[in-house]
C-alpha cells in the first residue's frame, strides 16, 4: 500500500475545500452520464411520452388526435377489459397463495437438512427453471399439459380420465398458475432458505423445553419470525401475477375463446395486433395505478402481521 | 418426548421424501422434454407413453435445424445477451459507485430515476419505446435491441447496494495521497468486488437470454432473430409435431443449465442480495 495515513492529516482538513468539493460533484456527474443518459431516454422520456399517448387516439402510424379522457371512459364500459381484469385476479388468487405455500414448505424442509452440500443440491435443483428460457419451459408445460400428458398420468392410473388441461375454460388458468408457480418458486425458495437461516435457534430450544410440536414451533416461531420475508415474497408474486403474460403468450394466447385473456395480454393485443396505441397506453396507466394502490394497501396491511426485530 | 432419537429419525425420513417428491416434479418435466424430443412421432402420441425411448432417432434435431436457423438463433441470442450485459456493467457500476459514495447535485432525482426504470410496468414504456425506435431507423436492426438496454436500472441499484456495504478506508487513502475519484473506483473499488460484478453481470446477461417481447415485437427478419421468439416460430410452423417442438426447447434449455450448474454460487448469492428476480 502507498498510502500511509497517518501523516497525512492536513491533507484531510484540506478535503473539505470547496475545490475539491466541486471537483467531486463533477467526477459524481461525469460517472453516473452514460446511465443516466440511456435511463432519460429509454424509460423517463417513455413514462412521459405514454402519459401523453394515453390522452389521443393514436394508431401507430397517422398524426394523434387530443381525445382527452375518452380512452380512460372507454375503459370503465368495455367489458373486456373488465372481464380481462377479473381472469388476472382469479389467477393472482390461485398463483400468489399456491406460490408461497410451495416455496416455504420447501425452503423449510431443505434448511431442515443437515448436510451443506445436499442442502445445496436441492436448493440448485429447484432454481432451474428459473435460469432456463420460459419460452421453452412454457412450450414443455404445453406439451405435459395435454389430454395424455404425464401430469394426468396420475389420474389415468386411478382409471379417471384427466382434462386437456389447457383446452378447457375451467382449468386453463390453474394450469398456467401451475407453471408459474414451477418457474418461479426457486427464488422465493432461495429467499426464505436465507430468512430461516437468520432464525435465532435459541427461539426453539426454549419452546421445545416446554415441550411444543413441530407444527407449533413453524407457526409461533418461524412464521412470525420470517414474516418481512413472507411480505416481500407477496408483494413481488403479486406483481408478477398481475402482469403474467409471456405464459399465456406461448401457452394459450388467450384462449380457449378469452378464457385466459389477461389484462397484460388484452394490453399488448390491443397495441400491437389493434394498433390502439393510445388505448393501451391508458389501460396500461390503469393498470399501474391498480399495482400501486393494491402495494399501498398491503404496506398498511403489513403492520398487523409483519414482526420486524 | 419418552424416545426422542427415532422421532428425530423419523423426521428426517420424512423431509427426504417430500424433498424427493419435489425433486420429481422438477426432473419429470425436464426428463419428458428430453426423451421426448428422441422419440419417433408414432412412439410420441403413442399411449400410454413410453418412459424410455423404444427407437431413439435424431430425426427431431434434423427436423429442427431444417425448420429455422437454430444455431444462428443462438448465436444472435449469445451475443446480443453478452454485450448488453457488459454495457450494462460498464455503465452501471462507475454510475452505482457514484451513487454510493460522492455527492454531486440531483443525486437523489437521478437515483430516483434508476428505480423508477426498475419498477415501471413494460406495458406502460414499451409502446412509446417502440415509437422511438421506429423513429430512429432501427426496426428490424440490432440497434434496436441493444440500445435501449445499455442502462440497466436494476444492475445500479444492485452495485449500488454493493459498494455501499464496503468500507471507506481504503478509497479515502487515495484521495488523501492526491488520487481522483476515478483511480479510488478503478484500482480500489472494482477489483475488491469482482464477485458482485459477476453476479450482476451474470443477472444481466440471463435477463436478456430470456427476454423475449422486446425482440419479438422489434425485430422482423428470421436471421437476425433471437432464441425465444425463433422458439415461438417453431411452435407456430410444427404446432401438430411435437417432438420437434421438444427438440429445440432441449437444445435451448440444456446449454444454460449446465452453464448454471457451475456457476450457481455467484448467482444465488446475488438472489438474496438483489431479492428480486433471477
Amino acid at each position: 500500500m502507498t498510502a500511509s495515513t497517518a501523516t497525512k492529516t492536513p491533507e484531510k482538513q484540506r478535503s473539505k475545500s470547496s475545490s475539491l468539493r466541486r471537483e467531486e460533484a463533477l467526477w459524481g456527474l461525469a460517472l453516473i452520464l452514460p446511465s443516466t443518459l440511456g435511463i432519460l431516454v429509454f424509460a423517463i422520456l417513455p413514462i412521459l411520452g405514454s402519459f401523453g399517448i394515453s390522452f389521443t387516439d393514436w394508431g401507430g402510424l397517422s398524426l394523434p388526435n387530443w381525445t382527452g379522457l375518452e380512452n380512460y371512459k372507454q375503459a370503465l364500459g368495455d367489458t373486456k377489459a373488465t372481464e380481462s381484469i377479473g381472469r388476472t385476479l382469479i389467477f393472482t388468487i390461485i398463483a400468489v397463495p399456491l406460490g408461497l405455500v410451495v416455496a416455504i414448505v420447501l425452503a423449510a424442509l431443505i434448511q431442515n437438512l443437515k448436510l451443506e452440500k445436499v442442502k445445496t443440491f436441492f436448493r440448485t435443483l429447484y432454481y432451474l427453471p428459473m435460469v432456463t428460457i420460459g419460452v421453452a419451459t412454457a412450450l414443455l408445460f404445453k406439451v405435459l399439459f395435454t389430454a395424455q400428458g404425464p401430469i394426468n398420468l396420475p389420474f389415468n392410473l386411478l382409471g379417471i380420465q384427466g382434462p386437456a388441461w389447457l383446452d378447457s375454460p375451467d382449468t386453463v388458468l390453474s394450469a398456467i398458475a401451475i407453471y408459474s408457480v414451477w418457474q418461479g418458486a426457486g427464488s422465493s425458495i432461495i429467499l426464505f432458505m436465507a430468512a430461516l437461516a437468520n432464525v435465532p435457534k435459541e427461539l426453539y430450544e426454549a419452546a421445545q423445553i416446554d415441550g411444543a410440536q413441530p407444527l407449533r414451533l413453524f407457526w409461533h416461531i418461524t412464521l412470525p419470525m420470517i414474516s418481512p420475508t413472507i411480505f416481500l415474497v407477496l408483494i413481488l408474486s403479486l406483481i408478477g401475477s398481475l402482469q403474467v403474460f409471456e405464459a399465456v403468450l406461448v401457452m394459450t394466447k388467450g384462449g380457449p375463446g378469452d378464457s385466459s385473456m389477461t389484462i397484460a395480454m388484452y394490453i399488448y393485443k390491443t397495441g400491437f395486433n389493434y394498433f390502439k396505441m393510445g388505448y393501451a397506453t391508458a389501460l396500461a396507466w390503469l393498470l399501474s395505478l391498480a399495482l400501486v394502490v393494491l402495494i399501498v394497501l398491503q404496506w398498511r396491511l403489513q403492520k398487523s402481521w409483519v414482526h420486524y426485530e | 418426548m419418552n424416545n426422542p432419537v427415532p422421532r428425530a429419525r423419523r423426521e428426517r425420513w420424512s423431509i427426504v421424501v417430500v424433498l424427493a417428491l419435489g425433486s420429481i416434479l422438477i426432473f419429470v418435466p425436464f426428463y419428458w422434454m428430453i426423451t421426448m424430443s428422441f422419440k419417433t412421432p408414432d412412439e410420441a402420441y403413442r399411449w400410454p407413453p413410453t418412459l424410455v425411448p423404444e427407437t431413439w432417432t435424431l430425426e427431431n434435431f434434423k427436423g429442427l435445424f431444417a425448420t429455422i436457423p437454430f444455431l444462428r438463433m443462438f448465436w444472435n441470442s449469445f451475443w446480443t445477451s453478452f454485450l448488453i450485459a457488459s454495457l450494462n456493467i460498464l455503465t452501471g457500476a462507475p454510475a452505482a459507485y457514484a451513487f454510493a459514495r460522492l455527492r454531486f447535485p440531483g443525486k437523489g432525482t437521478w437515483f430516483g430515476a434508476h428505480l423508477l426504470s426498475m419498477i415501471v410496468p413494460w406495458q406502460i414504456t414499451i409502446i412509446p419505446v417502440f415509437l422511438l425506435i421506429r423513429a430512429f431507423g432501427w426496426y428490424d436492426s440490432y440497434m434496436a435491441l441493444i440500445v435501449p438496454s445499455i442502462a440497466n436500472g436494476f444492475s445500479v441499484f444492485m452495485l449500488y447496494q454493493f459498494f455501499r456495504s464496503l468500507p471507506k478506508s481504503l478509497e479515502e487513502s487515495v484521495l488523501i495521497d492526491g488520487g481522483s475519484w476515478f483511480t479510488a473506483l478503478r484500482h480500489i473499488a472494482l477489483p475488491t468486488s469482482s464477485g458482485a460484478l459477476a453476479a450482476a453481470w451474470l443477472l444481466a446477461f440471463l435477463g436478456n437470454w430470456q427476454s423475449f417481447l422486446w425482440p419479438l415485437i422489434v425485430l422482423q427478419s428470421e436471421e437476425k432473430m433471437v432464441l425465444p421468439v425463433g422458439l415461438l416460430y417453431l411452435q407456430n410452423q410444427f404446432s401438430v409435431n411435437v417432438p420437434v417442438l421438444m427438440a429445440g426447447a432441449t437444445l435451448s434449455v440444456l446449454p444454460t443449465i449446465i452453464a448454471y450448474i457451475f456457476l450457481q454460487r455467484y448467482l444465488t448469492d446475488a438472489a438474496i442480495t438483489s431479492g428480486v428476480k433471477g
